[in-house]
């Protein structure tokens, strides 16, 4: 059913190859409510139309697809909304930056809006692996539980140290010692809110996942439909943040790579 | 009672997280119209998921134009999967528009787009759904006005209870005459009644209740419809054409989905309409007469249409695109003007001759998938009783042709059941595989690295009203099933692969195909017994449609292999596309004594009757080839 629709397979965008000169553009856009059901892969051909709308002089790769050069950032879950996602498009010219956000601005749905676009060096890693920190905020409204019963539920499932959760017919097993990088929880009007820091280590840790095992603790029915939000993705190295947009140190000790 | 229009996406919001794809609810895509102030409001229905009908070119042509109304709005409308849609039903949520979220109940008018005869049990469950009583007769006075149009309209008779008016023909200008009908009608407060009566004197609609059925010795056992004693209505309603085709909007397409859907592509409409005059072909006989958009149009609106949707493809749909005079002129064109661009052009089927191949060629770049062609019949003499004029030589100088340039699959079409048939004929689909077959070893080698293959497609013939097989019954399933078992046993090379369209799936078309007015309880049954997505082979029961036409004291068989004597009156006789019926009947006895008749787009007017009848005329911009 899917049609020529780009698959994640052997020609993804971030594989093909790049050469390192041309201009790199990182674009920060939103993922507003409505289209948090919108897929991963619906998404990338999502944009990929808008930048060919706003007939930026992107790049192509060599095979037969011709797929715009394109690299964005891990998968948001489904039934996820984010302040703050990413793609990095390369250039066949260096076009002034603000330039070409005011035309991907006019080109691009507004619950996508671009809102910041500047170039990054060349020689970054691919945007998924690089920004290997997440925060998020999930709003429980209506739930069963108070902040202070549901943060001490979180410690119990972090001192467990593994999780395991089915996704479809898949288990998945993530290490939230290593994956839980910060939680807290809010007493709010009508319910909970919580704040989790997440960091890439394998499985990633899924907010609602989280959630709903630590209301497993309590013996609590599961939140049936958390809001979740990323606010905000960084880049985590000797334990030191590089905020998406830099500044980038070129030095030795560098968090570049 | 007319729901009240208000937004109510906040209550299919909370089902989203429960529902597979969610993203065929979400709507604010690029390019849909959200400024949707009306006061008149037409909301544009594709019985089938969003995927499915998003791609849809009438439902957008219809769209735009309305849309582009002063004072009036057009939104769009898909059926929930069965997972929404039971969640819908669970949580009391009503069927809602997609650009504003408001009740399908609420609009003033609400068109069905008929694709296919499938379709029917899935247009009753979207008035269910939608709150909407089922047929005309059951409407209050203020409910909307259902109307339908599309290639099935083209007998529409098992569904005429539900509409109350149906545009036959091209819909562009029409729906907007039919929408003022109704706008005025209602702002003057005529009764529901009064109203439908307006509607019949929209040229091209007709309005079923308007008509009553008689069945004598002169029908079938359907009957066949006459206007109703002290009504006015038209004995025969004549379709809509548009004669200045290159006067419409060559990109129809403005809507840019979120979510692949079934062609995720740009289509343009580079033709109308085909004369080839195949003798099994609805379509050919329906969108008659051919109307070829100019090359420079299709180039230059095809080159803007990409800029401003994004899309990397492009596909130049129609009946026969290959056929366009100047095909290979906008191929070029499109190639230069997308060179480097990352952009590809498609056309969607090829003829069966070498040019055919070297059009595909033209937009395959340097990647051969498989290749299809459609010969549709194993032997020369079958080929000429249905009008496809190709010759035994042509598909294989197509297929030599096909080889050389580097396509090693092969796929053909074929159809069972074509009036006549024999079993040579059906042996002959095996033989004519086996020299395309051979063909391919000769010209690319005999080892299994060559990976020459070819693969045969086998569909049932359905026969269609205003073709020249609407007199003929459907071939009896037991005999379909002995020819399908006759051919595979006569395919001996593992290199030829062979599928067959479900016999039972095309029973229950067949049926649609042929029934008349008080079909309807058949299709009310069968959606009452859980029968929806009939075109889905995952979905489709054939067990429920065989017991819903037990239930109505039908045999679904009987239906759809019942012959019809050439003199009959037909169930659909009171509508026209304007080819003629003594056209269509000389063209059954000529097909029976395999005489062919040519392409009017080649060589002179052969007098189907649709140029006379409607006033228009082939509008060729070359010359055909
Ligand atoms: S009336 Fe003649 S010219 Fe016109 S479509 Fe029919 S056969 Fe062709």
């Amino acid at each position: 059913m899917s049609g020529s629709r780009p698959q994640p397979t052997d020609a993804r965008p971030q594989d093909l190859p790049v050469k390192a000169e041309l201009p790199r553009l990182r674009v920060e856009y939103v993922k507003d409510s409505r289209l948090a059901f919108l897929g991963h892969l619906d998404l990338i051909a999502t944009v990929e139309r808008c930048i060919r709308r706003a007939r930026l002089p992107f790049s192509v790769g060599n095979g037969f697809a011709r797929r715009v050069r394109i690299q964005f950032t891990s998968a948001l879950p489904v039934g996820a909304s984010s302040t703050c996602e990413y793609f990095d498009l390369r250039l066949t010219e260096r076009l002034d930056a603000d330039e070409a956000l005011a035309l991907l601005r006019a080109a691009t749905p507004s619950a996508l809006e671009p809102v910041r676009a500047a170039y990054v060096p060349g020689r970054l890693p691919a945007l998924e692996a690089w920004l290997n920190r997440s925060s998020w905020e999930v709003a429980a409204p209506g739930c069963a539980f108070d902040a202070a019963q549901i943060a001490r539920a979180v410690e119990a499932v972090r001192e467990r140290g593994e999780l395991t959760y089915l996704r479809g017919q898949k288990e998945k097993r993530v290490d939230v010692a290593a994956t839980l990088a910060g939680f807290e929880a809010r007493d709010v009007d009508g319910g909970v809110e919580l704040s989790v820091e997440t960091r890439l280590a394998g499985c990633a840790l899924r907010p609602q996942v989280l959630l709903d095992a630590a209301t497993d603790v309590l013996g609590l029915p599961r939140v049936a439909a958390p809001r979740v939000r990323r606010v905000g993705q960084a880049h985590e190295e000797s334990g030191r943040l590089v905020e998406p947009f830099g500044p980038f140190c070129e030095k030795d000790g560098t968090p570049l790579s | 009672m007319r729901a009240r229009r208000e937004n109510l996406f906040h209550l299919l919001e909370p089902l989203l997280p429960h529902v597979e794809h969610p993203a065929r609810y979400l709507d604010h895509e690029w390019g849909a119209v959200s400024d949707q102030d009306g006061p008149f409001h037409l909301c544009m229905v594709y019985a089938d998921v969003y995927e499915v009908g998003q791609p849809n070119l009438g439902v957008a042509i219809l769209y735009n134009q309305v849309n582009a109304q002063e004072g009036m709005s057009c939104e769009r409308c898909y059926l929930p999967w069965k997972d929404m849609a039971g969640l819908m039903r669970e949580h009391g949520v009503p069927l809602l528009s997609l650009e504003g979220a408001a009740p399908l109940a609420s609009f003033d008018a609400i068109g069905f787009t008929l694709a296919h005869e499938l379709i029917a049990t899935n247009v009753l469950e979207t008035l269910d759904l939608a709150g909407i009583a089922l047929t005309s007769a059951e409407r209050d006075e203020d409910d909307p006005i259902v109307l339908a149009g599309g290639p099935s309209a083209w007998n529409c008779e098992p569904l005429a209870a539900v509409f109350d008016a149906v545009l036959l023909g091209d819909g562009e200008e029409s729906i907007v005459e039919v929408c003022s009908c109704i706008r005025d009608a209602r702002a003057e407060g005529v009764a529901r009644a009064e109203l439908l009566r307006r509607l019949a004197t929209v040229p091209g609609t007709y309005v079923p209740s308007l008509y009553d059925v008689r069945v004598d010795e002169a029908s079938t056992r359907w009957g066949y419809a006459v206007p109703r004693a002290g009504e006015a209505a038209p004995e025969v309603v004549r379709k809509r054409c548009v004669n200045d085709f290159a006067a419409t909007d060559a990109v129809a397409q403005r809507i840019v989905p979120y979510m692949g859907i079934v062609q995720d592509r740009l289509s343009l409409e580079v033709l109308r309409g085909c004369a080839r005059g195949c003798r099994f072909c609805q379509a050919g006989m329906t969108y008659r007469p051919v109307r070829e958009r100019p090359a420079a149009q299709v180039v230059s609106c095809g080159v803007e249409g990409l800029l401003s949707s994004g899309h990397n493809e492009v596909s130049l749909t129609s009946l026969s695109t290959t056929d366009h005079s100047q095909c290979e002129e906008i191929l070029r064109g499109m190639n230069a003007e997308l060179e480097g661009k990352g952009i590809r052009v498609s056309i969607p089927s090829q003829r069966l001759d070498s040019f055919g191949v070297d059009m595909a060629a033209a937009v395959a770049g340097g990647k051969r998938g498989g290749l299809t062609f459609a010969p549709e019949a194993g032997s020369q003499r079958l080929r000429d009783v249905i009008n496809k004029n190709v010759t035994e030589e042509d598909l294989e100088s197509a297929a030599r042709n096909a080889f050389e340039a580097g396509w090693r699959r092969m796929k053909l079409y074929f159809m069972m059941g074509l009036p006549t048939e024999t079993d040579e004929d059906v042996v002959g689909i095996a033989r004519m595989a086996e020299r395309v077959l051979e063909i391919g070893r000769e010209v690319v080698g005999r080892g299994a690295k060559s990976g020459v293959s070819v693969s045969i497609s086998v569909a049932v013939l359905v026969p269609k009203a205003f073709t020249p097989f609407q007199w003929c019954g459907q071939l009896d399933p037991d005999e379909v099933r002995r020819r399908q078992q006759l051919l595979l046993h006569e395919i001996r090379d593992r290199a030829i692969r062979v599928s067959y369209h479900d016999a039972d799936v095309s029973l229950v078309e067949g049926a649609l195909s042929k029934m008349g007015r008080s079909g309807f309880a058949l299709v009310r049954r069968a959606w009452e017994l859980g029968c929806s997505f009939d075109a889905w082979t995952s979905e489709f029961s054939f067990e429920l449609w065989e017991r819903a036409a037990a239930e109505c004291g039908l045999d679904l068989a009987d239906v759809a292999c019942e012959e019809f004597p050439l003199s009959a009156r037909l169930p659909w006789d009171h509508t026209s596309p304007g080819v003629s019926k003594g056209f269509l009947q000389r063209e059954w006895l000529r097909a029976v004594e395999g005489v062919t008749t040519p392409d009017c787009t080649r060589t002179s007017c052969t007098g189907c009757g649709v140029c006379p009848a409607l006033g228009v005329h082939n509008v060729i911009q070359g010359v055909r080839s």
